[in-house]
């Protein structure tokens, strides 16, 4: 009997190493394990086996019995896992076929770059206001010590109303209207569009313009220098260098223009800046006592500084637009690149 | 303005390179915008002198030349020009240099003789078309010097961005200074010496200022006998190398000392003058005069003009007049040198639309004390050059003489504005060399709590030049222009920060930024200037206020000639421009303000044409419909938090008739929507439809409501029941909703509808719509029971109020 538990085994294992399906698995379970299988047979005789064989045997038959049946579970897990292989094989995408990627659509470059301008200020203290478009002579220049008959207006080629108004120049008249309605200390930013008698490559007559203005009761020259050199540092980078040069702005003095380095030959002097290593950003100074005075501060007991920069011309740094102008088309080609 | 570095260095010592100098002088505020070297296309051409000549063997036409260019060794050079001579001293082109016209020298056989270099004629150098022989030079030159440098044109160029209030910069004395700020080497002004005649000026000529306000000084002189012509070379090249045109020797002269002193001068004709004598006065009313440039000009009392005893001579300070100008048969000189009123002069040469160089000086601010230099200078030079002999003296009428401009100035203030820590002796070294007087005094009248200050204050004198000079504060850009901005310190601001302002238009503007983008839509900008023609291709009906847009007075175009009032022209543009691209993927929004009357209303505006979406496999393009720009609206509304909004058809005319609505908040209008009108479309040139809309931000910003609160999860599960009714084809599909909330009561979670069918299945007229109703309480597990209770009740009320069958 021993021997032929043992044979069963060894048939039952080599008939497993045939099986490929599942059902041919359960017809195998069933010619063993079944009602009438062969080994239900075998373990049926036991009866007939003497008082000292049966518990060896009996014991040698569980043995069996359970490593079969461990060897049929085995069978199955295999052939469970080879069938969802196929499964999934079946299931198959090519994955060169496009993501459905979501259709996002982009902010205007020169946004982009107005957003970033105004992220850098905001975190220095620095509070966002805006003002109108469309000005009087006197917020746009006289409030800002630039009278009638001032030269500097000449270079303000303004556009004017029928009604007499015009459309601000700068942005700088919102920093009249600012200190109108508020004491300092005042620490604001205005970006916002600026209108100029102007059309050619490096010229649009709307563009963007972001003006600052900072008044406390002991602001220095110093301090609008550390102002824009950390601006500049977070706006074009760590290694950026600054230059501060001497000009004239009727509403400043002192005055400034400042330039920082290249961003493409990094100051070692290129086309692009002229083989001067620096590029001209912006306009700043510090607040003339006149406009105090026009807006009735002391110009004793405060002082201030003033910055004014021109968003497509920084955006430009980065994007190297040949003609300016291309920003107002909004030609979907060209602010899909950005 | 132009100047030379070779002419610079007449007036002051200094050994910088044209880069070096530029640096300097844009550190100081005057900035060099280009920087030009002349003469390099005669690079390698020196001064040869011919010292023998022989026949050439094997040409007739050509000689063998020994030339001597400054080196032991003379070169043989075979020459084929008429003029050659033995003794010429003339240009040499050595072995090596490349000529204007391409021409490259090397050491060549000529026909078997050697030949090592090139003698030149003016044509071959570019200096002048003239080709006929060699260039004949001086022969004073030195032999072996090159070209350039003999004939002066070895010079630089440096072109000068002068700041509107830097009129004593627009001279070379006055660079000069600024170079003096920074050297601290002394000044060399022109040495004036005059002959003059026994004549007195005063007894042939006189001066009258009828209004001493517009010409507080004008001086004149009279040079007798003068020989009009050609300007030597020296001072034609002067003029020519910054840009000045060469008329004859007297007009040159007084250019040259305009460059010179930055003073602008006049040469009358004298015998053209009427009485010979000159009266400065307004222009009388209908009077016109001829100005040098052949123009006939309107005059008006408002314009000062220099007239003689009869009618006006010139335009003061801005244009002489033909009739009295300098010509070839002139014999006496009237020179002018005077100083006018800065804004009278403005507003003349405005008006006029002319900006001379004189005008360009005067408007600024020209030195009325340098009246006299510049006078005597020019009458000096006129004397040397062109002959004649100068009169005894000068009619110099000078009833505005003012007193020099005192201010006090706190050296604590300067480091107090600056930031810096200057001491009082560096102040004082860097204004004296700036030219101001300074010294100190016990300091008055200064509030001891208004500013840190010591006890004493230096007494600044502004020299006459610097009209730009009047405070403390212009002092002290003086000081640290001088000083070097680059070495004021850098430090952050010390002071509070302000408290900030919330400001709820700008988060309103970015919520709906944020979610148009996420929306698929690109950002656009356009000019805020439109065409007038835009309401009527946008259909916009005739008494709409928008039409009321305001004007420009001085557009630049018509298409840019009114500002407007509505985004949608200019989004409908841009699609007219992609489509004209071949981009048909429109999906733009444009956030700005609008000029509606005297307000700046800020609105978004969106458009969506053509075909929208990724355009690939999976993710197909598709057009657009009214239900896109609805939903764009909707989803604007809600991240502002706005909820209770409704929509309502209009009769805009910008849109088609059934396809668009306005959207209402508290029955106020808010914002429209639609698809745009056919003949819109068409005026657009747009061949498919197109879905607009515009919101007011302002109106939104009211309305808008950030705050949010939690409400708790659902503990019980929603029953769903779905609910299909046939209805009339033309109700309104938002009435089922209301009617199964109303019902429904608290235990209406939530109703969508999730299908419209309009066909063979239901009868003519009818459409069904089918919903899906969570039901849902917050206090208990609904049962089967209740919810069919409630739902059969939703279903009669339906049945009731909008004779809605059930569909089965």
């Amino acid at each position: 009997m021993k021997k032929e538990l043992e044979a069963i085994q060894a048939e039952v294992l080599q008939a497993l190493k045939q099986i490929n399906t599942q059902d041919q698995l359960e017809s195998l379970r069933i010619e063993y394990f079944g009602r009438k299988g062969k080994l239900t047979d075998v373990m049926k005789g036991m009866g007939k086996l003497s008082k000292e064989e049966r518990p060896i045997i009996g014991k040698l038959a569980n043995e069996i019995r359970s490593s079969l049946s461990d060897a049929f579970e085995a069978a199955k897990t295999a052939l469970d896992s080879k069938q969802q292989g196929q499964q999934l094989k079946a299931e198959s995408v090519d994955i060169t076929l496009p993501g459905r990627k979501p259709t996002l659509g982009k902010a205007h470059p020169v946004m982009q770059i107005l957003q970033r301008i105004e992220e850098i200020f905001m975190q220095m203290g620095f509070q966002v206001v805006t003002g109108p478009e469309v000005e009087t002579e006197h917020y746009n220049f006289d409030a800002l010590n630039t009278p009638p008959d001032h030269p500097a207006r000449d270079l303000h080629d303004t556009f004017y109303l029928t009604d007499g108004h015009l459309l601000r120049t700068h942005n700088s008249p919102v920093q009249i209207r600012a200190m109108e309605n508020q004491q300092p200390p005042i620490r604001i930013i205005v970006p916002g569009k600026a209108y100029r008698v102007d059309y050619d490559v490096s010229h649009t007559p709307m563009f963007h313009q972001v003006e600052g203005l900072l008044v406390d009761r002991h602001v220095t020259f110093s301090e609008l220098k550390g102002v824009l050199v950390s601006f500049a540092r977070q706006m074009f980078g760590d290694q950026t260098q600054m230059r501060f040069r001497p000009h004239f702005f009727p509403f400043t003095e002192p005055s400034a223009e400042v330039d920082i380095s290249c961003t493409v030959c990094q100051g070692k002097g290129c086309r692009s800046c002229g083989h001067t290593g620096w590029i001209e950003i912006l306009g700043a100074g510090a607040v003339d006592p006149e406009v105090f005075r026009a807006v009735n501060y002391d110009p004793e007991e405060v002082t201030g500084f003033a910055f004014g920069m021109g968003v497509e011309r920084i955006a430009n740094l980065q994007f190297r637009i040949p003609d300016i102008r291309t920003f107002y088309e909004n030609d979907l080609r060209f602010l899909n690149q950005f | 303005m132009n100047i030379t570095l070779n002419w610079l260095k007449n007036y002051i010592d200094f050994d910088f390179t044209a880069e070096q100098l530029a640096e300097k002088l844009t550190m100081l505020g005057v900035e060099v915008e280009t920087i030009k070297q002349l003469g390099i296309a005669i690079d390698g051409v020196v001064v040869g002198k011919v010292i023998s000549i022989r026949p050439h063997p094997n040409a007739d036409k050509l000689v063998l030349c020994q030339v001597d260019i400054g080196k032991e060794d003379k070169l043989q050079i075979v020459c084929g020009a008429p003029n050659v001579r033995d003794g010429m001293v003339a240009p040499v082109a050595t072995i090596g240099t490349e000529l204007h016209s391409g021409v490259f020298i090397k050491s060549a056989k000529i026909r078997g003789e050697e030949s090592y270099g090139m003698l030149c004629s003016e044509k071959e150098l570019g200096i002048s078309p003239d080709a006929a022989g060699l260039m004949e030079l001086a022969p004073e030159l030195s032999i072996g010097t090159p070209l350039a440098e003999a004939l002066g044109l070895d010079d630089t160029v440096l072109e000068l961005e002068i700041t509107p209030n830097r009129p004593d910069c627009l001279s070379l004395i006055g660079v000069a200074r600024e170079v003096r700020a920074e050297t601290g080497n002394e000044l060399r002004h022109p040495q004036i010496e005059l002959n003059e005649s026994d004549t007195e000026t005063q007894g042939v000529t006189s001066v009258t200022i009828d209004d001493p306000e517009l010409c507080p000084r004008y001086a004149a002189r009279i040079i007798k006998d003068v020989k009009v012509g050609e300007s030597p070379d020296w001072l034609k090249q002067r003029l020519e190398s910054v840009g000045i045109a060469v008329i004859n020797n007297i007009v040159d002269i007084t250019n040259y000392v305009l460059m010179e002193y930055g003073q602008p001068l006049h040469a009358f004709d004298y015998h053209k003058l009427n009485e010979n004598r000159i009266v400065v006065r307004r222009a009388a009313e209908g009077e016109r005069i001829t100005t040098l440039d052949e123009y006939e000009r309107k005059l008006t009392p408002d314009m000062l003009v220099i007239a003689d005893a009869e009618k006006p001579v010139a335009v003061a300070g801005v244009m002489g007049g033909h009739e009295t100008e300098i010509t070839d048969s002139t014999c006496d000189v009237l020179l002018e040198s005077a100083y006018f009123s800065p804004s009278s002069i403005r507003s003349t040469a405005k008006t006029m639309g002319l900006n001379t160089e004189a005008s360009y000086r005067f408007e600024r601010g020209a030195d009325p004390e340098n009246v006299i230099l510049a006078l005597n200078r020019a009458a000096q030079l006129i004397a040397e050059l062109a002959g004649g002999t100068i009169c005894k003296g000068i009619v110099n009428v000078y009833p505005g003489k003012q007193e020099p401009i005192q201010i006090q100035l706190c050296p604590e203030r300067v480091n107090f504005i600056l930031g810096t820590e200057l001491e009082t002796t560096e102040i004082e070294q860097i204004l004296s060399r700036l030219g101001f007087g300074i010294k100190m005094v016990q300091q008055e009248g200064l509030d001891q709590e208004a500013a840190p200050t010591e006890d004493n204050v230096f007494q600044v004198t502004v020299p006459s030049f610097r009209v730009d000079i009047t405070r403390e504060i212009d002092l002290i850009e003086e000081v640290a222009r001088v000083y070097g901005y680059d070495n004021i310190p850098t430090t952050l601001p010390k002071g509070d920060i302000p408290v900030p302002v919330p400001n709820k238009l700008a988060e309103v503007r970015r919520r709906i930024k944020n979610f148009l983008l996420s929306s698929g839509m690109m950002e656009a900008i356009n000019y805020s200037f439109v065409h007038p023609n835009c309401f009527e291709k946008i259909r916009l009906s005739e008494g709409n206020p928008l039409r009321e847009a305001l004007k420009l007075q001085n557009p630049l175009s018509p298409e840019m000639s009114i500002l407007r009032s509505t985004l949608i022209p200019s989004l409908l543009n841009n699609a007219q421009h992609n489509h004209n691209h071949q981009i048909n993927n429109i999906a733009l929004f444009e956030i700005s303000t609008v000029f509606v009357q005297d307000k700046e209303p800020t609105r978004v505006s969106g458009i969506l044409a053509g075909e929208i979406g990724g355009g690939v496999y999976g993710n197909p393009y598709k057009h657009p419909d009214f239900f896109d720009i609805k939903g764009i609206a909707e989803g604007a509304l809600e991240v502002c938090g706005i909820t209770d909004y409704a929509f309502k058809l209009t009769d805009e005319p910008t849109f088609h008739p059934w396809r668009n609505a306005e959207l209402l908040l508290d029955s106020k209008r808010i914002g429209i929507l639609g698809e745009a009108h056919p003949e819109v479309l068409e005026n657009y040139e747009l061949p498919y439809k197109a879905y607009l809309f515009e919101l007011d931000l302002n109106a939104l910003t009211e309305a808008a409501d950030f705050a949010k609160q939690f409400k708790p999860i659902p503990i019980y599960p929603s029953i769903q029941r779905d609910l299909a009714i046939v209805v009339d084809k033309e109700m309104q599909s938002d009435l089922p909703i209301d009617i199964i909330y109303s019902t429904g009561g608290k235990l209406v979670e939530s109703v969508k509808l999730f299908d419209v069918y309009i066909g063979d299945q239901v009868p003519d007229g009818k459409k069904s719509l089918a919903y899906t109703i969570m039901y849902h309480s917050a206090t208990e597990t609904l049962t089967d029971k209740v919810v069919n209770d409630l739902h059969d009740k939703v279903i009669r009320k339906l049945n009731q109020e909008l004779n809605a069958e059930l569909r089965m």
